[in-house]
């Protein structure tokens, strides 16, 4: 190996600023005396300096932090429970800088009756941040363009054939006399999990409201705090600003967002106040 | 972003921001694809959720986090018993991710998702050994030791791949510029 070749290998170390004592002298006193590894110090600090500019190369997208987000609630572990449990905590805090805030007593219910099903419920915080993140999309005008109409019937027939899943919405039965306080905006195809899912759009007075629909075959609905009604149940979460309410119903698993808040059958009656189902959540809590 | 669960809540209340770009980016070169970068990334987190009481203390978390990506990427190779199915971005990179950190001036951001852009698509044209030490070195600047620790191979290695990456890197983004040059000055002929 001649002098130069010694000079390309060290020029890495040196502007790392591993060079020292006679190595770093004898590295610069050949700069000195040779243009050619002069030269070829100057790209490199230029191509450093080009790949510094250029940080960070790439961004994750707001729906893989929803994605590992919900992955995070799903695996918390409470200090309480165990020394096992501490330490996950412990290092959780460690290595991710994450705060665990709430108290323990509250997380420690929640994560004995998460334990047993820890993959399911996994799946089903993923489908909850999924429709959280489309519902994001929607009020910010993202979505890809579907079809505009207040018609059950017409969205039902754009969606057959575009969703590998049996898909019919149902028409609103109003009490006579009396209009939805909602109304049918429209629908498009979203992806989750790499398949196209049905969500479908409405419309209050104040609020938008989205329904993400897929095959509770791929999509799974669990968690939250559980409402049942009739032969329903509902599960409900507050998900990053957002109420979320999710069940399965006929192997359609669905995901209905929006900003309405206050309890499960409160939340409901927002909507259906005016329906002739009515009378099934006025029972709820 | 910060995460708890309370009383059925999903709650913000974890951050790992400083580590999910990076994994991300890793991922990215890794696999050449959003989604599969997406997936590689979340299955890591979930390991390391799992696997969390296995962490000694002396640890560096980082590499343990990009170790496991690797491990699951490499796993994921084996099973498809073929080269990897690399979907190859475009030529500019366009679409390749989100943009990444605002600026307070409009015109420098362009600038910089410009060139950021250049030097992604130049990154993606190497060879995945050269891609993946690029990033390791360069962008999350984890130690020669912590590198070889992580590609199972002599620290003298990973310096003489990184020159070889580099220096190739360096020809790439040459050429890059003398294209971009070059249309430049068709476009202000045909302007002419």
């Amino acid at each position: 190996m001649n002098a130069c070749d010694e000079i390309v290998v060290k020029t890495l170390r040196y502007l790392d600023n591993d060079l020292h004592g006679q190595e770093l002298e004898d590295f610069r006193a050949h700069l000195q005396s040779c243009d050619d590894c002069r030269d070829h110090l100057e790209s490199e600090k230029a191509l450093s300096l080009t790949l510094h500019r250029s940080r960070p190369l790439y961004s994750a997208p707001a729906t893989l932090r929803d994605r590992v987000s919900a992955l995070a609630i799903q695996r918390s572990v409470p200090e309480s429970h165990g020394i096992f449990g501490k330490r996950l905590a412990d290092a959780l805090r460690r290595i991710l800088s994450w705060r665990i805030l709430v108290p323990a007593t509250v997380v420690l219910a929640l994560c004995l009756a998460l334990v047993p099903n820890i993959e399911r419920n996994v799946q089903a915080a993923s489908y909850v941040a999924t429709a959280a993140a489309t519902h994001r999309s929607y009020l910010a005008a993202n979505l890809q363009p579907g079809l505009q109409s207040n018609s059950p019937e017409a969205i039902t027939a754009w969606f057959s054939g575009k969703v590998p899943f049996e898909f019919q919405l149902p028409a609103a039965q109003s009490t006579p006399g009396e209009n939805p306080v909602y109304r049918l905006t429209g629908g498009t195809l979203v992806d989750y999990k790499g398949s196209p899912a049905a969500l479908v759009t409405y419309e209050t007075e104040k609020d938008k409201i989205s329904l993400l629909v897929d095959s509770s075959r791929s999509a799974v609905v669990a968690g939250g705090d559980e409402v049942r009604s009739g032969k329903l149940t509902f599960h409900y979460f507050n998900y990053s600003g957002f109420r979320v309410i999710t069940w399965t119903n006929h192997g359609l698993a669905y995901a209905l967002v929006s900003s309405v808040s206050g309890p499960a059958g409160a939340s409901c009656l927002v909507c259906h106040q005016n329906m002739a189902d009515r009378s099934n959540f006025q029972t709820l809590p | 972003m910060n995460l708890a669960p309370v009383n059925g809540e999903l709650r913000q209340t974890l951050d790992f921001g400083e580590y999910l770009d990076g994994l991300y980016g890793y991922a990215m070169v890794l696999s050449r694809n959003s989604a599969e970068a997406e997936d590689l990334v979340q299955e890591t987190c979930l390991r390391a959720l799992r696997g969390m009481n296995g962490l000694r203390s002396n640890d560096s978390a980082k590499s343990w986090l990009f170790t496991i990506l690797r491990n699951i990427w490499l796993n994921q190779l084996r099973q498809r018993r073929t080269v990897p199915e690399l979907i190859e971005l475009d030529a500019d990179g366009s679409g390749a991710s989100e943009p990444a950190d605002s600026r307070q001036d409009p015109h420098a951001d362009y600038l910089s998702e410009v060139d950021r852009e250049q030097v992604r698509a130049a990154i993606q044209q190497l060879p995945v050994e050269f891609r993946e030490i690029i990033v390791l070195r360069e962008y999350e600047e984890l130690s020669y030791q912590e590198i070889a620790a992580l590609l199972q191979c002599p620290p003298g290695t990973v310096m003489s791949r990184l020159a070889r990456a580099r220096s190739k890197l360096r020809e790439l983004l040459a050429a890059r510029s003398k294209s971009s040059q070059s249309h430049e000055k068709g476009a202000n002929r045909a302007e002419a």
